[in-house]
């Protein structure tokens, strides 16, 4: 893509003289990079396809479609089932990936308007010119950037090419799902895959601007810890609630705070990304309350006297929820305004009175600067008048609701995960809570059961009563967001990772909606970096792993070290820094392995492909969001699995292991074709179990390129947690076993029996890769 | 019918929605009549049913006809103690991408299979297996939930009832199946 006028003049002769070797770039970026440009720079979908389509191939598309319908259009409703075709003639797998593409270019205009903003408002505050400095052991600052742009950003004005770059690319994406255009199944999901690259670049971007400018840890692996809980939220104190992603507007409340010696006047608190983030920008002063599901739960409890809004997994429904409360709505992001007048130009005084007055429902305020002040000033005020909203229902209120109940079982079947939320009424109307205390581990506070409730019974109110004891006692600690992962550390991991000694990377990544409560991620988590692998975590998921106490009262994050290195859990943070997680894989091509980086996204992708052994487990992954951040984790090879919510992205990526033919790579010394084994077997795959997705996970860490003592590390732990959740071994264990070095040795006659027992044979350890232009033998 | 309503609030089916039988005798000769049966069994089983011996009447009525029966997560040891010899360790999503595909012929490589009993999965997951089999399997393979829920998406499903008239019609399969109580 041109991104820039660029003039290149090897020999001009003129009247003047003689020019040569004259190089002349107009725009922004003057690239001092010596590292030559690969061919990839800014690709375009078609650039990429053959990869993507030599990923599909392995990985075809399993469609379980949600609706047998579409009705995108005015020629619809049309039918789709089976092998019938719409009005414009798209059929069920071209509907399904168009429906996925659709949900990864909602989750890619989220990230990339959220770093927009991000870099518009750091440019106006710090100007163009502030530096990219992301720790000083950070060398490589943007993997993503370098790898798909080609660009080596050196300030914040370098990253606005990368967001015009990714603007048009999405516009492009976007306009395929349009009616009468992308009729290809697997094209469609070549450009999720493309959405998805796009996702990770906004996403770095969002992040190492706030990082550069904001003094977030900076890849620190001794990040502070800070409290997080709605048990450690001090209702002392006057009560401001920030929720969602964007950061600016909660650190203009902090620096409110700090200018005008309110520091200890005021608690400051957040939910979701601006949580982490606002504890990476003041791990002193801020708490988290929790994930996205704690939402409402804090909300029922009436703590918060003012909430303030800015963009991403926020309740459509605040507003309403705050009201009944008597709380206090700004919202700050032009993405989710509320229906709140617009009070950016008044004086700050004046809209505080008439927030405090309520003459005004809530106020739009898009000048973060201006946020501060205001939730401050309000939050002080409107306290002494709500005291008496920050309570709980009396539990012979909670028996008096439950009284009302008609037992029509209409909660139980609105529930997504189908709790059973009327037996515990039910146990309630006789005056026992138990029941329904029990149901808060696995709710997620959606409260669809309120909404299909007949008599409109607060029922998450009532759970959020019966659990009084509990909720009062969540106070525990998480680990701030570190950023990026060190340059240094990456040279210490890179080659036992890429032999695979280090068994692999787990990264616990996504939202809340977990079917079975949140402390199944908890024992993954634990079980992998128990065993050494690399776990790291971002966004709500990062919240889950520090909301659970071991025997000694100690979170994950107490007992467990922040460096990426064997064993470590390393809290990247929010949503955005996702792209550290990536960038890590990426940087492992470039920093240990010294595969040049620039614009070159095949021969790295097939790099990490091949010989990264890194998995996601996206275990209550939600949204739209969630999904171009997989996309992008799929087109570098990386595979993920996500909890049985996860199955309703309505199509899977699945490798079928017997098919020979799909899993044969190139020997790069020799050219050969060689056959590798199923690794990684799957690019998307939805685990029913925990236990399930565990198995899964170590066995997807395997890749082509295991030395043997890094193989049999991998089938060690795959072996392992098969036997413990299954008592036998795998029965596709000869497909992973090349060579007898391979075999754990403490196994050794057990497995050799096995394998002679299936006519196992020795396969080859090729130098692997996909790219026949990676063959070094012409 | 109020029974033959999705069990969970907007999963709304169709066009194709399932055939509705309940009459456990219904139910008996459609399993009979299968040629190359397959059980599927998830983790979600409902507790009150596995304390009333719900997986050896699985068993029972899977060896009645001969059939399959694949089970993976922490549910697979439970059947596993039953000695069935044709209990299948292998996931459920890598099952449903096999058996939709025309040219895998079983576990014992004998032929594909006709008549697949669904039971034990979160709603909305048996929900969506059943929409993949149902746009994109065998149009001669049934698929039959046994569930005590309405499954639109299966080819044959039972409607929503409680636990005890669940485990009623389970038993009275089994028993038609086998004789005896």
């Amino acid at each position: 893509m041109p991104r820039k006028i660029k003039i290149k003049i090897d020999e001009l002769k003129s009247e003047l003289g003689v020019i040569k070797n004259l190089e002349l770039n107009i725009g922004r970026i003057i690239e001092d990079w010596e590292e030559p440009e690969g061919q990839y720079s800014m690709p375009k979908v078609y650039e990429l396809r053959d990869w993507d389509f030599k990923l599909l191939k392995r990985y075809k598309p399993m469609y379980m479609p949600f609706c047998d319908l579409c009705c995108l259009c005015t020629y619809g409703k049309c039918d789709l089932s089976r092998d019938k075709r719409g009005a414009c003639g798209i059929d069920m797998s071209g509907q399904q990936s168009r429906i996925v593409l659709l949900a990864c270019c909602i989750g890619v205009a989220t990230h990339t308007s959220h770093a927009r903003t991000l870099v518009e408002a750091l440019i106006d505050k710090y100007g163009r010119n502030a530096p990219i400095d992301l720790g000083g052991e950070v060398y490589v600052e943007a993997p993503n950037t370098r790898l798909i742009c080609g660009i080596k950003p050196k300030t914040l004005g370098d990253l606005e090419d990368a967001l015009d770059y990714i603007e048009t690319e999405l516009t492009y994406m976007l306009a395929s799902t349009h009616t009468g255009q992308e009729g290809s199944n697997l094209d469609l999901e070549s450009k999720v895959f493309h959405v998805g690259m796009l996702d990770h670049l906004a996403l770095e971007i969002a992040d190492i601007a706030q990082i550069a400018t904001l003094n977030f840890p900076k890849a620190d692996p001794e990040a502070p810890l800070v409290e997080i809980g709605m048990g450690s939220i001090d209702i002392s104190k006057p009560v401001i609630l920030v929720i969602g992603h964007n950061v600016l507007p909660s650190t203009s409340i902090i620096d409110y705070m700090e200018e005008n010696g309110l520091y200890s006047d005021v608690e400051v608190c957040g939910l979701c990304c601006s949580a982490h983030d606002i504890t990476r920008y003041s791990p002193k002063k801020a708490k988290i309350v929790g994930p996205m599901s704690w939402e409402l739960r804090f909300i029922r409890t009436g703590v918060p006297d003012v909430i303030v809004i800015d963009e991403q997994c926020i309740r459509t429904d605040i507003a309403l929820e705050a009201s009944r409360y008597n709380m206090i709505v700004i919202s700050t992001s032009e993405q989710n305004i509320q229906g709140f007048p617009d009070m950016t130009r008044e004086h700050p005084d004046v809209i505080v009175e008439k927030l405090v007055n309520r003459e005004i429902p809530g106020a739009y305020i898009h000048d973060p600067d201006l946020v501060g002040e205001v939730a401050v000033k309000v939050a002080m005020k409107v306290y002494p008048l709500r005291k008496k909203y920050k309570k709980l229902p009396s539990v012979e209120e909670v028996i008096a609701y439950a009284t009302k109940c008609r037992e029509c079982q209409e909660c139980d079947k609105a529930c997504p995960h189908s709790l059973p939320i009327m037996n515990a009424i039910v146990a309630a109307k006789n005056g026992d809570l138990s029941l329904l205390a029990d149901l808060y581990e696995n709710c997620v506070a959606c409260t669809r059961c309120e909404k299909a409730c007949p008599v409109d019974m607060p029922i998450l109110t009532m759970i959020v009563k019966a659990s009084d004891r509990r909720i009062k006692s969540e106070k525990y600690k998480i680990r701030v967001g570190r950023g990026a992962i060190q340059d240094t550390e990456i040279r210490e991991v890179g080659s036992p990772i890429v032999l695979g000694e280090i068994p692999g990377v787990v990264a616990f990544v996504g939202c809340p909606n977990y079917a079975q409560g949140g402390k199944e991620v908890v024992i993954m988590a634990e079980e992998f970096a128990k065993r050494r692998y690399i776990v790291v975590t971002s966004g709500c998921a990062a919240m889950t792993l520090g909301m659970y106490k071991n025997n000694d009262n100690k979170t994950l994050y107490e007992i467990y070290p922040g460096v990426f290195d064997a064993g470590g859990i390393v809290n990247v943070g929010s949503c955005v820094a996702n792209s550290h997680i990536s960038g890590a894989a990426i940087k492992i091509a470039s920093v240990f392995a010294k595969r040049k980086l620039r614009g070159n996204y095949k021969e790295i992708a097939d790099y990490i492909h091949n010989r990264v052994g890194a998995v996601g487990i996206a275990w209550g992954a939600m949204s739209q969001k969630a999904a171009s951040i997989a996309a992008g984790f799929w087109r570098l090879g990386v595979p993920v699995i996500v909890g049985p919510h996860g199955s309703k992205y309505r199509r899977m990526l699945m490798g079928r292991k017997e098919n020979e033919e799909d899993w044969y790579v190139y020997d790069a010394r020799t050219g050969e074709k060689v056959y590798v084994g199923p690794v990684p077997e799957h690019l998307f795959y939805t685990a029913e179990t925990m236990e399930e997705a565990m198995v899964v996970a170590a066995k997807l860490c395997m890749r082509a390129n295991d030395t043997t003592k890094g193989r049999a590390v991998k089938l060690t732990n795959y072996i392992d947690l098969h036997k413990r959740f299954y008592g036998t071994l795998p029965d596709d264990l000869p497909l992973f076993v090349r060579v007898e070095a391979d075999i754990p040795i403490t196994m050794k006659d057990e497995i050799i029996a096995f394998l002679k027992e299936k006519g196992w044979k020795e396969k080859a350890i090729p130098d692997p890769t996909l790219l026949e232009e990676m063959v070094r033998k012409k | 019918m109020k029974g033959a309503e999705p069990w969970q609030t907007a999963e709304i089916p169709g066009p194709i929605k399932a055939f509705v039988i309940s009459e456990p005798a219904r139910i008996s000769s459609i399993l009979k009549s299968a040629r190359r049966p397959l059980f599927i069994i998830g983790n979600r089983i409902d507790k009150k049913a596995l304390e009333q011996g719900i997986i050896s009447l699985i068993v029972d009525i899977a060896g009645a006809i001969d059939a399959d029966i694949a089970v993976y997560g922490g549910i697979y040891r439970d059947f596993k103690a039953t000695n069935y010899d044709k209990v299948r360790l292998v996931p459920s999503m890598e099952v449903i991408d096999r058996v939709k595909d025309e040219n895998w012929k079983g576990f014992d490589g004998k032929g594909r299979y006709d008549v697949i009993i669904f039971l034990g999965f979160p709603y909305y997951y048996e929900w969506l297996m059943l929409s993949g089999l149902k746009h994109y399997g065998d149009r001669k393979t049934r698929t039959l939930s046994l569930d005590p829920y309405y499954q639109p998406n299966a080819t044959i499903s039972m409607i929503n009832m409680d636990i005890d008239k669940w485990m009623e019609v389970i038993k009275e399969i089994r028993s038609n199946l086998l004789g005896g109580e």
